[in-house]
């Protein structure tokens, strides 16, 4: 279907002119933007760590972008094989990010 | 009566297709007597009929049965009919906007054109698989029923593809709406157009995020993100029947440019460069990427596997035992145990060594492997020789051969003492 030829603005995009816009909480895809974000830190921290291997900062920003990178995997794979009941996608976030960091916690104080 | 109280300020953006331009907010103030029940859309008609009559805005039902007043209103789609003042928050101004990613025609009036050709995309209608004469009987408790629930309930407002960060990012992306709408069809037994809709629609739900945008700001609280979910779990249970679609004519590869002279054998070179098409770039993006970290991680691999076995062997010092235990005149066969490490290996060792005492200070330590094939040596005093079981190779009292295979004399390790402990250096 061809919309007839008239004087439109181009479409506005997401966030444009809309003073509101970035109180609102779209945790969902805050979580898809960090993982992404935590993603290209990965490559930073091993690139790092191969090359630095025994620095305790190094590993625990490695570790902490992993835990952050994982977490936030897991949640999507939950959701897609809907292990979690969609309406709990909210509440799902701040939970599989706090159980990876208490798992990270217990391991690094084991380790160090 | 108009007090501070009642005051509201109304920001409604504007956008006149005769001037044209970026468009911008005009602000009206407006006494709302009881935001409870006050509606944006009640904000809209009385801002038109006492302020400005030149708004340009969609209604049609206002009880939210249409799906025409989308539009977006404190920063979240909503649709205007149902979004009462008092749901937003008491300090803000009212600000209204039109849905993101469709052409504004005027002001708030978007262009839905591009919303419905991906709508007819996903096939929207019911094809049944046979003809029925009676009413088909589905239980109200029926699993595939209970599945669907409400999302029959779209009324394709296009608050969802607003709300969206993908669907303007991905031309082939039908967007929530369509996708839900071919969910509910597809959940349906009745439906005979299974295969297609479903190709169509798992092409379509691969640039899905899991964002939940579309979740939050539907205002019949359907979820397109479960709709996509179900349908891709869906086409893992029916692989077998699902072909490969076509590319989306945006994704398509234009026709290829005449090739030129080869210069340079690089894979960047000005003809790939001058073919910006997506699908062309991510391949070769996705394979930059996939050979860059293969080489990185067989590097680290092999070097991790590799390395060890090519470096020297560490030497160290043993102790074989106190001065005492070795009688002067005498050759004694030791077992030596130790640790050999290397970079992550370590391994126990068990190797015998021959000591010959000559004076007080004076030793000569053989390692007993024979230089032949590594059997153990022994010392004979009847012959007063080393003997090798193996082969029958024999040495003097100096390790040099006297008959048989070995191409050399007994190997001579070098020995230290420290605090009346002989120390022998071995590998």
């Amino acid at each position: 279907m061809k919309t007839p030829e008239m004087e439109s603005r181009e479409p506005l995009q997401w966030g444009e002119i809309d003073p509101y816009r970035r109180g609102r909480a779209h945790v969902g895809m805050w979580a898809w933007l960090l993982q992404r974000i935590s993603a290209v830190f990965i490559l930073l921290f091993l690139g790092l760590h191969l090359a630095y291997t025994y620095k305790p900062f190094l590993q625990f920003m490695l570790f902490l972008t992993l835990i952050f990178h994982a977490a936030l995997g897991i949640r999507v794979i939950l959701l897609d094989c809907n292990l979690v009941n969609i309406k709990y996608q909210r509440y799902l976030i701040p939970w599989v990010l706090g159980i990876g960091l208490a798992i990270m916690a217990v391991v690094w104080f084991i380790i160090y | 009566m108009q007090s501070k109280q009642t005051l509201r300020k109304v920001k409604i953006y504007r956008y006149d297709p005769e001037k044209g331009g970026e468009g911008q907010f005009s602000t009206y103030d407006l006494n709302i007597e009881n935001p409870a029940i006050t509606t944006i859309l009640d904000v809209l008609i009385r801002i038109q009929k006492e302020q400005d009559p030149s708004i340009s805005f969609r209604y049609a039902c206002r009880v939210n049965m249409c799906g025409s007043c989308g539009m977006v209103i404190n920063g979240r789609e909503g649709l205007a009919c149902k979004t009462n003042v008092s749901h937003l928050p008491a300090g803000q101004d009212i600000t209204l906007r039109p849905l993101n990613h469709f052409p504004v025609i005027k002001d708030l009036v978007v262009d839905m054109g591009p919303f419905f050709t991906k709508y007819e995309d996903a096939l929207p209608f019911f094809e049944p698989k046979m003809k029925h004469d009676e009413p088909y009987i589905i239980k109200a408790d029926d699993p595939k029923r209970v599945d669907i629930g409400m999302a029959t309930d779209c009324i394709a407002c296009g608050c969802c593809v607003s709300s969206c960060t993908m669907v303007n990012n991905h031309e082939g992306y039908a967007g929530p709406a369509a996708l839900n709408r071919a969910f509910t069809l597809l959940a349906d037994e009745r439906d005979a157009l299974f295969v297609p809709r479903l190709t169509r629609a798992l092409e379509s739900c691969y640039n899905c995020r899991t964002e939940f945008n579309c979740t939050e700001v539907c205002p019949k609280q359907i979820s397109g993100t479960r709709s996509i979910k179900y349908i891709q779990r869906l086409a893992v249970t029916h692989l077998k029947e699902l072909k490969p679609l076509e590319a989306h004519p945006a994704e398509e590869l234009p026709p290829k440019p005449p090739k030129e002279e080869p210069d340079t054998p690089c894979c960047c070179k000005a003809g790939h460069a001058a073919d910006p098409s997506r699908r062309s770039f991510l391949k070769t993006a996705a394979g930059m990427v996939g050979i860059a970290s293969s080489v990185g991680i067989a590097g680290v691999l092999g070097v991790a596997a590799v390395a060890p076995t090519l470096a020297s062997n560490p030497k160290q010092w043993v102790p074989a035992g106190t001065l005492k235990d070795f009688p002067v005149g005498g050759i004694s066969t030791i077992m030596l145990s130790y640790t050999r490490t290397q970079g992550f290996h370590s391994a126990a060792v068990n190797a015998p060594i021959l000591v010959r005492r000559d004076s007080e200070t004076e030793f000569l330590c053989f390692s007993s492997s024979c230089p032949h094939l590594g059997c153990s040596v022994a010392w004979d005093p009847l012959s007063a020789r080393f003997k090798c079981a193996c082969h029958g190779g024999a040495f003097d009292k100096d390790g040099n051969v006297l008959a048989g295979p070995p191409p050399r004399g007994l190997d001579r390790l070098p020995w230290k003492i420290e605090d009346g402990i002989i120390k022998v250096e071995v590998v």
